[in-house]
């Protein structure tokens, strides 16, 4: 429900595994194929030429160092940047409110809710559940819209549709006293708090 | 005892039809004010419509893996092998002595490549980051799918674990054969079943009955994609239980 990129992800993912790949099978061929080895070798060398011929060319005037050397290390540095942005935006998209509005025909002003009514009323509702070991709920944002997720983690042998259901009278409830519809998003999962908890046996 | 031993992101199912999300939602009302949210005012349903959008996406993307893990993994490899480089080339660049090898010497041992190396300690470096790649491709490219069914529910759109889904059925499974918890091993994957049942020794079990326990489970739960059911009764029975 969050702002993981999806697509950028598998696309990124699936660059560097063919870049890693091509070099782990050309490395596994130069040790194998003798051909290989000497083809390797000519083009290699032709291009480390290539590449010396360049470096002299650009040299900095008055100095030893071309400015390749410079724009390599600018390339570098851009590189890195874009990778930790990319890190930065895996998990992202956390709200803090549920309902924000301006709307003067109604009431003056602005009305701002914030996702942790959401979540104490819901926490509050499931809490006499002897039938659940945990509930979470956070606001995400979806599309620019706010939106919720509510995580109840149910012991061993509870069916998930009555809970989804008692669930989502509750979230219809959280409307009425909202007076808004939010996307929500009911994820009935396992942890290790239900794996090692006992069955409930009595409902 | 009930887990679901559910295969790795669907890898063993390779399947693709995809998930499919409740059809049945309820447009929503967008009117301001208090009122019960059945009740659709009149002009608005292309709101409600955007909900529905927005949360078909939202279950679309809950069923995929986001890949954020190995992402992060990803990135941090490309930004140790910049900073190991700027390091080297920066080095070179105060006229200080390299630190592991310098870039010109590192360009000319790799241009003489075969040489220089034992070809065997060549081969298995190759064959490690080559599985290395291969790790990082597969996990772009297959499907990712999670363990996961999808609920229909006239308001939210629901996600079950599987493991959820096993540990109910397996519950039913324990009523309908009369045996302890022990004695039930339910697996769940994307399109399949499998109850697994231990008899007490000397009581004999009804399959059907089992088969018809489940089943009914199932019908009522009626997780998207519906999967089929199994049932495989163990020859030896457990004594004592």
């Amino acid at each position: 429900m969050n702002g993981t990129p999806h697509v950028l992800n598998r696309i990124l993912i699936g660059i560097l595994g063919l870049i890693l790949l091509a070099i782990g099978f050309l490395l596994m061929l130069l040790a194998t194929v003798p051909a290989v080895g000497s083809w390797w070798q000519s083009w290699s060398t032709g291009l480390w030429e290539h590449a010396k011929y360049l470096s002299e060319q650009t040299r900095i005037p008055g100095r030893q160092e071309s400015w390749l050397w410079v724009a390599a290390a600018a390339v570098l540095v851009v590189l890195i940047v874009l990778m930790v942005s990319w890190v930065s935006q895996q998990g992202k998209g956390r709200a803090n409110l549920i309902v924000s509005e301006y709307d003067d025909a109604r009431t003056p002003g602005d009305v701002n809710i914030g996702g942790n009514l959401a979540e104490q009323a819901l926490k509050a509702a499931l809490a006499e559940r002897t039938d659940l070991a945990g509930v979470m709920v956070a606001t995400y944002e979806v599309n620019g819209r706010p939106g919720l997720r509510i995580r109840v983690q149910p012991r061993q042998g509870v069916s998930p549709h009555t809970l989804a259901a008692d669930v989502s009278r509750l979230v219809e409830a959280l409307d009425i006293v909202v007076g808004r519809k939010t996307p929500v998003l009911i994820h009935i999962g396992a942890g290790a708090r239900t794996r090692f908890s006992k069955a409930e046996r009595v409902r | 005892m009930s887990h679901a031993q559910t295969p790795h992101a669907g890898r063993s199912h390779p399947d693709t039809t995809h998930a499919q999300t409740p059809d049945g939602q309820a447009p929503g009302s967008e009117t301001p004010g208090i009122q019960m949210p059945d009740v659709q005012a009149p002009g608005t349903s292309g709101v409600g419509d955007r909900i529905d959008v927005g949360l078909q996406r939202i279950l679309r993307r809950e069923t995929r893996s986001s890949r954020a893990g190995i992402a992060g993994l990803a990135a941090a490899l490309v930004i140790a092998a910049c900073i190991y480089a700027l390091l080297e080339s920066a080095l070179r660049a105060i006229g200080q002595p390299p630190w592991l090898i310098d870039p010109q010497t590192a360009a000319e041992r790799l241009t003489a490549l075969p040489g220089g190396i034992s070809p065997l300690l060549l081969g298995a470096l190759g064959g490690v980051v080559a599985m290395v790649g291969l790790i990082f491709f597969l996990n772009a490219v297959l499907p990712g799918r999670k363990s996961r069914h999808l609920l229909e529910d006239p308001r939210a759109g629901v996600v079950v674990d599987d493991e959820v889904i096993a540990s109910a059925l397996a519950r039913a499974a324990r009523a309908a054969a009369n045996v302890t918890q022990e004695q039930v091993m339910v697996v769940v994957s994307q399109r399949l079943v499998v109850v697994n049942v231990r008899p007490t020794s000397g009581v004999p079990l009804h399959e059907e009955r089992i088969l018809a326990g489940v089943e009914d489970e199932l019908q009522r739960m009626a997780p998207s994609p519906m999967p089929s059911v199994r049932v495989n009764v163990a020859t030896s029975g457990v004594i004592g239980a």
